[in-house]
């Protein structure tokens, strides 16, 4: 049986996703992106949103577009996100689909588009947080990876390394309790929701640790005083800026 | 034993997935919801119990899926993955536990649709594969075929023309027909190519729907085999598949392992497991 059709498909864009082999700012070959790309990981704990918040300000001292987006925010999809996690509908693998799709909208709308033009981008967490958290529930270490495969490759990741019991420390005086699916209780490890975390969270620390050299994080180390680590992300990132002066939005 | 496309979910058991999976796949106005709602009829009819389900039908992101939709900021990439969620919550928590409990699931669109779909918007074949390697492989897939100069009078005549079948986020500065036109051909031609790689069974769905039907009641009864003997039809059986769908619902709670969960030894022994389960799971035995 022919499908007949008088008509032509006329000259459509093919976008592939990215590949995270190929560095965002040559990714077609043609389009050199201008902007910058930050991101900061670690475990729950380990101080990299403090770290982040305060290289913002320092670029935007300097002068520069800073853009900041957060793992897990992006308006079209948090509304599912939520709910899965409330009804505790998410099993690993669409706890991995759900945040990927949060992150494929917020890669979309902003943060290709704001490389593109041009900005300073700054991620807290990124791709690799995906990785540590899917692996650490049982999802396929490269499956995972090739979810993620549209993501644009940061300028640097700093991986904010700290001892799993230092991290624990800093939580607990902080808040009353740890949520269902952040102490990975949906593994059903232990019904004690702090063992299960500290089970939980140290599998992901060893996820991390194998992603050091797999993707060239930049370690800092997280129990230095924040002043020194501060100090040290600014002197990474300022290297990267060398030859960006054009990124300020002002002399 | 049952297999996926490669890769395999955590705690995913293949074993003991007795219930067969059957597929039916075409564009928008191929006439699969009349042919599926005929067949699960027909199958109830013959003593089968039946689950169907379809795109965007998840309990997790069905709703999500529709909300973005009535927007106009929905990035192909997003798009893509936010139907691999509600595929996959579908996956783990209605088609296995059915086919768990021995049902035939009879599926308005699967992988293929999604794949087709996302390729020409032009996500990577290979990033789709990698995707959906996690889903199971059918008992049979059956794709109605349909050509664009059949197709324009059955959609636009009966629904008007829509945004989204006519690819209106793809084309945008074109009107809905010219649209429609290139979207729709570019859909079939990627379906064609599925088609020789997941060896479809093609039905030309140009016929009328009787015809349609008697088609595929003769090939989805090829795919069954021959009827086990627990699956003859018991008179009390059929009574009760009445009543079965409403109670749907209660079995095919997420994360219940029907299987896992022994029968007693006094059960009868027509009455065996994988129908007795879900019929002591409705109250029903």
């Amino acid at each position: 049986m022919e499908i007949t059709s008088n008509f032509h498909i006329g000259p459509f864009e093919i976008l592939y996703p990215l590949k995270p082999s190929v560095p965002f700012n040559q990714y077609d070959g043609k389009n050199i992106f201008p902007g910058r790309l930050f991101v900061v990981e670690g475990i729950d704990g380990s101080g990299k949103s403090t770290q982040l918040s305060l290289l913002h300000k320092w670029l935007e001292s300097k002068g520069y577009g800073v853009v900041f987006s957060e793992w897990n925010s992006s308006p079209l999809v948090k509304d599912t996100t939520k709910l899965g996690k409330k009804k505790k509908l998410l099993t690993p693998a669409t706890f991995s689909l759900i945040h990927a799709t949060d992150f494929a909208d917020r890669t979309e709308r902003s943060i290709l588009p704001l490389l593109k033009a041009g900005a300073v981008v700054l991620c807290d967490r990124y791709v690799y947080t995906a990785f540590a958290r899917d692996v650490a529930r049982g999802m396929d270490r490269e499956w995972v990876r090739d979810l993620y495969a549209f993501a644009a490759k940061p300028t640097v990741a700093f991986y904010f390394r700290v001892p799993l019991e230092t991290a624990i420390g800093r939580l607990l005086g902080a808040r009353d309790g740890f949520k269902y699916y952040e102490a990975g209780l949906d593994l059903g490890l232990t019904d004690d929701a702090e063992d299960s975390f500290r089970l939980f969270q140290g599998r992901i620390l060893e996820e991390y640790e194998k992603m050091i050299p797999e993707f060239g994080l930049v370690v800092i180390d997280a129990t230095l005083p924040v002043e020194v680590q501060q100090a040290q992300m600014r002197q990474i990132a300022g290297k990267h800026l060398e030859s960006a002066k054009n990124l300020r939005t002002r002399p | 034993m049952r297999q996926t496309y490669g890769k395999q979910l955590p705690a995913m058991t293949l074993s003991g997935l007795a219930g067969k999976l059957i597929v039916i796949e075409g564009t928008d106005g191929a006439g699969r919801t009349t042919q599926i709602n005929q067949l699960k009829q027909w199958l109830e009819e013959l003593g089968h119990a039946v689950l169907d389900t379809g795109m965007t039908r998840s309990r997790l992101a069905g709703e999500g899926i529709h909300r973005a939709k009535e927007g106009n900021n929905l990035g192909h990439v997003t798009q893509s993955l936010f139907y691999a969620t509600d595929f996959i919550d579908r996956l783990e928590n209605e088609i296995i536990p059915a086919l768990r409990a021995g049902f035939i699931v009879l599926t308005d669109r699967y992988i293929y649709s999604l794949m087709a779909r996302a390729t020409v918007r032009g996500m990577d074949p290979s990033w789709l594969r990698s995707i959906y390697s996690v889903a199971l492989r059918p008992d049979a897939i059956f794709y109605l075929r349909i050509g664009l100069d059949q197709l324009l009078p059955r959609v636009v005549f009966s629904r008007g023309f829509n945004y989204w079948e006519s690819g209106m986020d793809l084309f945008p500065g074109h009107d809905m027909y010219d649209s429609f036109c290139m979207y729709q051909t570019a859909l079939l031609a990627e379906f064609d190519r599925l088609s020789e790689e997941y060896h479809f069974e093609t039905i030309d769905a140009s016929a009328d729907a009787e015809t349609v039907c008697k088609h595929l009641k003769a090939r989805i009864l090829e795919a069954l085999g021959p009827p086990a003997p627990q699956a003859v039809a018991l008179p009390i059986y059929l009574d009760l598949m009445e009543t079965l769908d409403e109670r749907l619902a209660g079995i095919l709670t997420p994360g219940r392992d029907i299987a896992e969960e022994q029968p007693p030894q006094d059960m009868p022994v027509a009455l065996h497991a994988p129908i007795a389960q879900p019929l002591r799971e409705t109250g029903l035995l």
